[in-house]
Parts: structure tokens; sequence; C-alpha cells
């Protein structure tokens, strides 16, 4: 059993996974960076994802077209994050009660239109999902092809966000008015920049990346659709933001982490380990607690973390 | 008072007039899925109200979510948000199990014995998110999720394996001995005895928040900075809080496994946690506010179930209008902001004009 564990052909599956597993947490992780950064914790990340894996699916679905499901899990994700965007900067809402609203509301929401759109069905509706490109060469080589060069290309772009997403917050304008907005509102809004269009702007684009990282679930992982298909992601993605002290590189490690927890369950279970498969289940959701209570102390939080904006008070 | 009287009639007409509007949603949610929503809606009436029976129905719900939303309640009125309510309903229900099948005493000791087992449960497992929010400042709202899919799987492990009842493939555990079930109140209808405890906590709460403890947590909930400057340990408030907090649901847990499941089975805690969030807020944390959403969620619950199983509208549009009343909570925010400060001004005019005089 142990030279199973720490055999070369169960490291390579063990690592190819994780970053397959990473990228529905990266994904919403990044995006949570530009939200967070702005002054806006939205843990409702969880029911943007739903949103996503859900819209996302239903049109790959209709269409059978894979980039109009990717499409429309990013617009459903920014759609339903709206809502948020409406609560936390317009109606000045507490944050955390409007994302357990909207959680609530999105489970409600994405099993009706499962089953509006799908009926009562005894076997799962299926899709044909992305497949993994076949990169000459790179695909071939032993060990690095199979762990970096068998995935599909939403896990490819997934990690191309991440300089993408350090690009814009730290070499645009866009950026820093991201960053001004969250430190110091009255500071940003002072100097002309319009502190509830910056966080609308940043809470969309959170959900844009959670649609998207949702629509990752349904469309190039799992290929069907259930009510459970998150199961906690979008809360470990908020954790792994402040794990990762809302820097993008540092996320990308964080979200490493949480895949190898996942991949290292499913890969023992394969195995057929003697451990019961239920206390696997349990380490995805362990590292995230463990994560907090390394990370929290030190995280530095925007200053104006959850705090909402308003001219009228001081 | 007559102020406060107006305010609160206010507040009422509000409230409702929000729930007509969620209700109405759903209308349009069943229309759109092809059925007639005057017909689901009165199978739900029916099936909440139609007899003794469906009535006793109502009130077995009620006892869970009333409990686990008092205690989300405590914990959200010192703005601590623990969402865990369901691992913490798990993880007293799972301790009341194992004393009353594994613990060989007298079954006259067993009682108390699972009864304490199942609080102590909740309440710890609810204290570990605020220990560790107080010493690591983890966002609770993280742990006590994370806790909850912990406890799930747990459960789910030890029904399907060491706790798992000998005599069947299912995953459940054996049943609990007969003689530590709850009595049932009314020939075979399942309102059982555990009502009375529902009773004494409801009775408990309605003076709670006027207690020195209470105050206290309320204090706490006003920030940090006003509880330290009043005095007041905050870190052990915090983790007090946790603990009455999770204790309730544990005891919710206790009294749903020998009231009516008499063993732990996957998929115990049904949705009770989301639901006694939901409530608590709609109660705007507020004792009789509570009872009355809790009252409101348990037709809708029972009813909604009857309705799934005699009509083909689909169960999620219970969750839908749920999920939308609760929006509808937050979104009133704005609602109760402005008006006082719009009275305020008036006032604040019409001083102005007298002392001008």
């Amino acid at each position: 059993m142990l030279s199973d564990i720490f055999s070369l052909s169960f490291l390579v599956s063990l690592l190819a996974s994780t970053i397959r597993l990473a990228t529905p947490i990266l994904v919403p992780a990044l995006g949570q960076i530009y939200t967070q950064r702005a002054g806006v914790l939205n843990l409702s990340t969880e029911g943007t994802m739903l949103m996503g894996a859900i819209g996302g699916f239903t049109a790959v679905c209709a269409t059978g077209n894979l980039w109009v499901g990717v499409l429309t899990g990013i617009l459903s994700g920014i759609l339903f994050s709206l809502i948020m965007a409406w609560l936390s900067v317009t109606v000045r809402a507490n944050q955390v009660i409007a994302a357990i609203g909207l959680n609530i509301l999105a489970a409600g929401l994405a099993a009706y239109i499962y089953r509006v759109v799908f009926g009562i069905r005894t076997l799962p509706a299926q899709i044909e999902s992305f497949s993994a490109i076949h990169i000459p060469v790179l695909s071939d080589l032993p060990v690095i092809g199979p762990i970096f060069f068998s995935h599909n290309i939403l896990v490819y772009l997934a990690f191309l966000l991440v300089p993408v997403t350090w690009f814009v917050l730290e070499k645009t304008t866009f950026g820093l008015k991201i960053k001004a907005v969250g430190e110091h509102p009255r500071a940003a809004d002072s100097k002309g920049v319009s502190v509830s269009g910056i966080r609308y702007a940043a809470v969309l684009i959170g959900g844009a990346h959670a649609g998207l990282g949702g629509a990752f679930m349904t469309i190039a992982y799992l290929n069907t659709f259930t009510e459970s298909v998150i199961g906690g992601r979008g809360y470990i993605a908020v954790s792994v933001v402040i794990f990762a002290r809302f820097l993008p590189r540092r996320a990308m490690w964080g979200a490493l982490l949480f895949g190898m927890a996942s991949a290292l369950q499913l890969r023992l279970q394969a195995l057929g380990v003697a451990v019961p498969s239920q206390l696997l289940l349990m380490l995805p959701y362990l590292a995230t607690i463990v994560a907090l209570i390394f990370a929290s102390k030190k995280a530095e939080m925007p200053s104006a973390y959850t705090v909402p904006y308003s001219r009228m008070e001081r | 008072m007559n102020k406060r009287l107006r305010s609160a009639v206010g507040q009422v007409c509000g409230t409702i007039l929000m729930l007509i509007v969620a209700l109405a949603v759903g209308a349009v949610l069943v229309a759109i899925s092809g059925n007639s929503p005057a017909e689901a809606y009165l199978t739900m009436l029916n099936g909440a109200f139609g007899s003794p029976q469906k009535i006793s129905e109502v009130f077995v719900k009620l006892i869970p979510i009333l409990l686990m939303a008092f205690g989300t309640s405590v914990a959200f009125r010192a703005k601590l948000w623990n969402i865990g309510a369901s691992g913490q309903f798990i993880m007293g229900s799972v301790a009341a199990t194992a004393v009353a099948l594994y613990v060989q005493v007298p079954i006259a000791l067993r009682v108390p014995l699972s009864f304490a087992a199942a609080l102590v449960a909740g309440a710890l497992w609810a204290g570990i998110a605020g220990l560790l929010k107080v010493k690591f400042n983890a966002n609770e709202v993280i742990t006590t999720l994370m806790l909850n899919y912990i406890a799930t799987y747990f459960l789910l492990y030890l029904v399907n394996g060491p706790m798992q009842d000998p005599s069947s493939d299912l995953s459940q555990s054996a049943l609990v001995p007969e003689e530590m079930k709850l009595t049932r109140l009314f020939g075979t209808y399942r309102l059982h005895s555990g009502i009375f405890l529902l009773l004494i906590v409801v009775v408990i709460m309605l003076f709670f928040w006027r207690t020195s403890l209470g105050y206290r947590i309320d204090l706490v909930g006003q920030g940090r900075k006003v509880a330290t400057y009043a005095g007041l340990p905050v870190d052990r408030t915090i983790i007090i809080t946790m603990l009455i907090s999770g204790l309730l649901s544990g005891l919710a847990g206790w009294i749903e496994t020998f009231g009516i499941q008499y063993r732990i089975l996957d998929g115990i805690e049904a949705n009770y946690g989301d639901i006694s969030n939901i409530i608590a807020l709609l109660g705007e944390l507020n004792p009789v506010g509570i009872i009355a959403s809790a009252l409101f969620f348990a037709v809708l619950l029972v009813g909604g179930a009857s309705m799934q199983r005699m009509t083909d509208v689909p169960y999620s549009v219970v969750d839908v209008v749920q999920g939308l009343i609760i929006i509808f909570v937050v979104a009133k925010v704005i609602f109760k902001f402005r008006r006082p400060s719009w009275f305020r001004r008036a006032g604040a005019r019409k001083e102005a004009a007298k002392n001008a005089q």
C-alpha cells in the first residue's frame, strides 16, 4: 500500500489532478482579489459559482457549443453578482447577511432552473465537455507531459489569469483606483474617483470570475450538473484570498494547495486505501480551517474592508 | 409609547408586504414550470392546515427550526455570523445517539447523559469557531461553514461505518432504545413531548435579552471597541456566545433524534441550518419576531412538502421564495435607515422654527 503511494505514477496523477482541481478555486479567488481589494467581502461567491455552473451547463445543452457555455457561465456570474453589488454598495447592507441570503437564493434558483429545463430524470443530463489539448512534443514528455500538458484549455486560461490579475491591479489606473477605494474611499472620492462605480465594477469582475469557475465545474470537469457541484469551493476561494493576502501569485499557490487536498482525497480513494472515503472528503475543508488559522492573524485587510461608503457620513 | 406601537405596526405591515411579494414571485415561478399557482398555494395551505395531523406536522417542524433560529440569533446579535447551525445540530444528534446506543447504564441515567452529550457537542462545535475567531481572527462565516461540511462527512462516515445499523444496508444507525423515545402527545400524530422543551426555551429567550449576559452579548454586537470601553471581557463573551448558540442547535438535534428519527441517518439535518438563518433575520433577531417567522416557515416547509407530493411543482420554488425573503429583509435596511433621518429632519425643522419665534 505504502509503496503504491510513493510510486511515480501515483505522484504524476496526483499532481495532474492537483492542477485540474485547483482551477475552480483559482479563478473565483482571482476574481475575489479585485472585489476584496475594493473593500467588499463577497461571501456569495459560492452562490455565484452555482449560477455560473447551471448557466454554463444549460447553454451547452441548448447549443452544443462549449464556448457559448463559458460565456453564459460568465454572464450568469455577472448578473447574479449584480444583486450583491446593489446590496453591498447601493443599499449598504451588511455584506455577510446579504451573502448568506444570496447563497440560499442561488441554491433554490439553480435547482429550479435545472428542474424546469431538464424535468425529472432518472439519469442526470450529460454533455461532451472540453477535452485535453494535445501539445506536440510537450504532452509526450515523460512525467512533465502528463502533469503539466494534459489539461483542457480552460485550465491554461485560468493560470494565465494570474499574471493578468497582477498586471491589472499593479500596473493600470483601474487597479490603482480599486486599491484606493478599498484603502481610503474618502480620499479616492475627493480625487474624483467614483467609489460606487469602482466597487460595482470590482464586484462584477469577481462575479465574472466566479461564474467562469462554476462553469468549469459543469462543462470542463464533471460534465453534468448536481446541486452540490460547487461543494463549498466559493467559500474556499474566499479564504484563499485572505490566506494569500490579496496577492494573485500567492492565491495561485493557495489554490494549488486546496487542489492538492481534493486530489489527494480522489487519488487515495482510487487506490483503495483503508481510510474511509468520507473522512478523506473532509480534507479540503480541514485544510481551509488550518489555512485560516495561519493566515488570518497576519492578514492585512484593506482599511475599508466590508465598510460601506457614504459621502454623508464621517 | 404610541410612537413605538405605530412603528411596530409599520414594521409588521412591511414584513407582511414583503412576504406577499416573495410568494407572488413564487407564483410566477410555479406558472413558468407549467403549473397553476392557485392550485399550488391551495395545496400548500391544505397541506399545512388541512387536518389535525397536518397541524401536528407543522409543530413537529417548528421545534428544530425555532430552536436553531434562536441559537443563530444569539450569535448574530453579537455580530458573530454563525452559519454552522446544521453542523452543530448534526454533532448534537450524533453525540446523543452514541450515548443512547453504546453507554450501558440504566435508561434513567442514559437519558440525561445523552441530553448533556448533545448540548455539549453542539456547543463545542460552535465553540471551535468562536475560539478560532478569538485566537486567530479566523472569519467565523468560513469556519462555521467548513465545520458544517466536516460534520456532514463525519455523520456519513459513522452511518456507513462504525455506527451503521448491522441489520440494514441503509446509511443509518440502529434505533435508540424504545424507552428513550419521546412520547407522542396525540395518539399516532408525530407531535411529541419535545415541544415542552421548546416552550421552556421560548420562555427563557423572551427574557434572555434583559439578563446581564444578554446585555453583554448585545454590547459585543455594538463593536469590539464599545464593549472594551464598557469593561467587558470581549474574547470570553464571544466564546460564551458561540457556545450558547451551538448549544441550542445541539438541543434541536437531541429532540429531533429522540422525538422523530429515533436514530441518526444521512441527511438528518435537512435544510434546517439555512432556514434558521432566514428565520433569525426575518424576525430581526428579536425573540417574538423569530417565533412568528418560525411559524411561517414551518407552514411553508410542511405545505411545500405536500405541494411537492401532490402536484408537479418543483420544491425548489419554496427555496427560491425563502431566498427572496431574505434578500428583501436585507434590502429593507435602507427603508429602516432612511425613515428615522427623514422624521428627524422634519422634527428638527419644527424645533428650529420654534426657536426662531
